[in-house]
C-alpha cells in the first residue's frame, strides 16, 4: 500500500511540471485551443456544415455572402461545407501519414540502436540512402510506383517522414542502452524484447512525441501539396490542397475558392507546430535541467 | 584538406548506388509489367503479344532483376537512362533541356531567402526579446506553416492581377521569374532567419564574444566581424539541405506559374505512367541535391579547419 502512494507521487509529479512549464507558453495554450477547435470541427462536420459538401448549392463563383460566407466554388458547391467537411480529409492525411512513418521508423531505429553490428548497418545506409531524397520527391517516387490515390499518398508520406524517425530514435537508444538500468535489466534475464519495450521505448517516447507533433504538420503540408499536383487526393473529394488546384484556373475571378482552404491549412499547421514546439520545451529533460 | 574531399567522395559511392537502387527497385515493384503499362499508356490499339515481347526485350526487361540493375547503372554513368514513353526521345535530353529553368529558379530563390533571412535573423538575434524580434520570429513562424502553393496563389493575386506588375504565368524572362523565386525565397528566408537567430544568440555567449565586447570594441562591428562569421557554420550546413528543400519545392511552385521545369516535368509523367522519365527525372535531382550538399560541406571544411582535422 505504502510502496503504491509512493509510486504514484513519484510520476506524477514529472507529468505536473511538464503541465505547468506547457501552460506557461501562451503559444503553445493558443496552438492547443485551436487543434482542438479543428479536432472538433472534424467531429461535428455534418452539424458544423451549412450544406452538404458535394451538392451543388447555388450558382457558381458567388462571392462570400450572408447565404454562402466563403462563397461557391466553381461548380456551385459551398466552400465554407467543402472546408469544414475538408478538414476530415486533410487532418486525418497527416495523422495517418504520421502513424504510419512513425511506427516503422521507430521500430528501425530501436532495432538499428540497440543491436548494433550488421543489423545497425544495414538500417542505417537504407536510411542514409532516403534522406538523400528531399522529403517531397521520396513521395513522388513512392506515388508513381502505387498510383495517385489518398490511401498511397498517405503512404507516401509516411514513407518520407520515417527516416527522421529511425535517426532520431537510434541516436537516443545508442545514448541510454548503456545505462546501468538497462544492463541490469539484461542480466536479471530480460527478453531483447521486454527490454526495448519496457526499458527503452518508454525512456525515447517524450521526443518521439514532440517530433510527430511536428511532423503532422508537415505531413499535412506535403498531402496538400501533393493533392494540389493531382497526386493524392481526386475530385470530387473535398480535400484541402485540391480544392486550390480547382480554384486556380479561375482565381482572378473567384479568388475565394482558392484562398480560404489555404487559410484552413495555415492554421492547423500553425497551431500543431505551436503545440509541438511546447511540449519540446515541457518534455525536453535538458531544459528541465536548465 | 585533399584527404577530407577524396574521403568524402568515397562516402558518396555507397549512399550514389543505394539511391539508384531504391529508384530501380520502386519502379520495378510495380504492380504490373512496365512495358505493358508502356504500350497501353503510349500506343492506342491492341496489344498483341508479339509487340509485348520485343518491347520486353528491346527494354531488357526478359533479363534476370539484378542484371536489369546493372544496366541501368552503367547506363546512368554513361549518361543514358532510356527513353521516355510519351516523348520518344532520350530521357537525358529531356531532363538537361528542363533543368536549366529549374536550377535558374531554385537558385534566385536560394539567393532571396539569403538576402531577407539573414538581415532579419540578426537584427531579432541583436534585438532579442523585442518587438522586432517577435515580429520576426512570427513571420518566419507563419512562412514555415504556409503551404507553397498557396503562398504562390496569394503572391499572382496581389502583384499580378490586381496591381499588374509581374506576369501570373510562363517561363523564360526575368519578369516571369520573380514571382516565383518570391514564393520559394520567401518560405526559406522564415527557415534561415530563425537559424541565423539562434545560431547568433548561441554565438553569443562564447568567450571571444566577451573579449571583444570587453575591450571595448563596436556593437556592430562585434556582431559582423565576430558574431556572424562564427555563426554561420550551421547555417551553412542548412543552406544545403535548403537549396534541396528548394529544388523539390520548384515541383509545386513550377506547376502553379505553368513553368516549363523539371519539377513539372516529373508530375506530368507520373500521371502519363511514363516510368523510364519519372525514373531519370528523379534520380537525377536527388544526385543534384546529394552534389549540392556534398558541395556545401566542402565548403565549410575549407572555412573551419576544425571539421577538416577533426574526425
Amino acid at each position: 500500500m505504502a510502496t503504491e502512494t509512493l509510486d504514484v507521487g513519484a510520476t506524477e509529479r514529472p507529468v505536473r511540471l511538464a503541465m505547468g512549464r506547457y501552460f506557461s507558453h501562451p503559444g503553445a495554450v493558443i496552438g492547443l485551443i485551436i487543434l482542438v477547435c479543428w479536432i472538433l470541427v472534424t467531429i461535428f462536420a455534418p452539424i458544423l456544415a451549412p450544406y452538404d459538401p458535394n451538392e451543388l448549392v447555388s450558382r457558381a463563383r458567388q462571392a462570400p455572402s450572408a447565404d454562402h460566407w466563403l462563397g461557391t466554388d466553381m461548380l456551385g458547391r459551398d466552400v465554407l461545407s467543402r472546408v469544414i467537411y475538408g478538414s476530415r480529409i486533410s487532418i486525418s492525411i497527416g495523422f495517418i501519414a504520421v502513424l504510419l512513418g512513425g511506427v516503422s521508423g521507430v521500430i528501425l531505429g530501436l532495432l538499428a540502436g540497440y543491436f548494433a553490428g550488421w543489423v545497425d548497418t544495414v538500417i542505417s545506409r537504407f536510411v542514409d540512402a532516403l534522406l538523400a531524397f528531399p522529403s517531397i520527391l521520396l513521395a513522388l517516387v513512392v506515388i508513381a510506383a502505387l498510383g495517385a490515390s489518398i490511401q498511397n499518398m498517405m503512404i507516401a508520406v509516411g514513407i518520407a517522414t520515417l527516416p527522421d524517425y529511425a535517426r532520431l530514435v537510434r541516436g537516443t537508444v545508442l545514448a541510454i542502452k548503456s545505462q546501468p538500468y538497462v544492463e541490469a535489466a539484461r542480466l536479471v534475464g530480460n527478453s531483447h524484447l521486454r527490454i526495448l519495450a519496457r526499458h527503452i521505448l518508454i525512456n525515447v517516447n517524450a521526443p518521439i512525441v514532440v517530433l510527430a507533433t511536428l511532423q503532422i504538420g508537415s505531413a499535412i503540408l506535403i498531402g496538400a501539396g501533393l493533392s494540389f499536383l493531382g497526386l493524392g487526393a481526386q475530385p470530387p473529394t473535398p480535400e484541402w490542397g485540391l480544392m486550390s488546384a480547382e480554384g486556380r484556373q479561375m482565381l482572378q475571378r473567384a479568388w475565394w475558392i482558392s484562398t480560404f482552404p489555404g487559410v484552413a491549412i495555415l492554421s492547423v499547421v500553425i497551431a500543431c507546430n505551436l503545440v509541438g514546439d511546447g511540449l519540446r520545451s515541457a518534455l525536453d529533460p535538458k531544459m528541465r535541467m536548465g | 584538406m585533399r584527404r577530407y574531399v577524396l574521403g568524402r567522395l568515397l562516402q558518396l559511392v555507397p549512399v550514389l548506388l543505394l539511391v539508384s537502387l531504391i529508384v530501380f527497385a520502386v519502379m520495378r515493384l510495380l504492380p504490373g509489367d512496365p512495358a505493358l503499362l508502356m504500350l497501353s499508356g503510349a500506343e492506342g490499339g491492341a496489344i498483341t503479344p508479339e509487340r509485348l515481347n520485343e518491347l520486353r526485350e528491346q527494354m531488357g526487361l526478359n533479363e534476370p532483376l539484378a542484371a536489369q540493375y546493372l544496366n541501368f547503372v552503367l547506363g546512368a554513368l554513361q549518361g543514358d537512362l532510356g527513353s521516355s514513353i510519351r516523348f520518344q526521345v532520350p530521357v537525358t535530353e529531356l531532363i538537361l533541356d528542363r533543368f536549366g529553368s529549374t536550377f535558374e529558379l531554385a537558385v534566385a530563390g536560394l539567393f532571396l531567402a539569403i538576402v531577407i533571412g539573414m538581415p532579419l535573423g540578426m537584427i531579432a538575434a541583436a534585438r532579442q526579446g523585442g518587438w522586432i524580434d517577435s515580429l520576426c520570429m512570427t513571420l518566419s513562424y507563419i512562412g514555415s506553416s504556409m503551404p507553397v502553393y498557396w503562398l504562390g496563389l496569394l503572391l499572382v493575386l496581389v502583384f499580378s492581377f490586381t496591381l499588374h506588375w509581374f506576369p501570373s504565368a510562363g517561363g523564360g524572362s526575368f519578369e516571369a521569374l520573380i514571382l516565383p523565386a518570391f514564393t520559394l525565397g520567401l518560405l526559406s528566408a522564415g527557415v534561415l532567419a530563425r537559424l541565423i537567430r539562434s545560431s547568433m544568440l548561441e554565438v553569443a555567449t562564447e568567450d571571444y564574444m566577451r573579449t571583444a565586447r570587453a575591450k571595448g570594441l563596436f556593437p556592430r562591428l562585434i556582431i559582423f566581424r565576430h558574431g556572424l562569421k562564427n555563426a554561420m557554420i550551421p547555417v551553412l550546413t542548412m543552406m544545403g539541405l535548403q537549396f534541396g528543400a528548394l529544388l523539390a519545392g520548384t515541383v509545386v511552385t513550377e506547376t502553379v506559374f505553368s513553368r516549363p521545369g523539371l519539377g513539372r516535368l516529373i508530375v506530368d509523367s507520373i500521371l502519363s505512367k511514363d516510368y523510364p522519365l519519372v525514373q531519370g527525372a528523379i534520380l537525377f535531382l536527388a544526385v543534384v541535391y546529394l552534389l549540392v550538399n556534398l558541395a556545401v560541406d566542402l565548403a565549410y571544411a575549407l572555412l573551419d579547419p576544425r571539421i577538416r582535422y577533426g574526425n
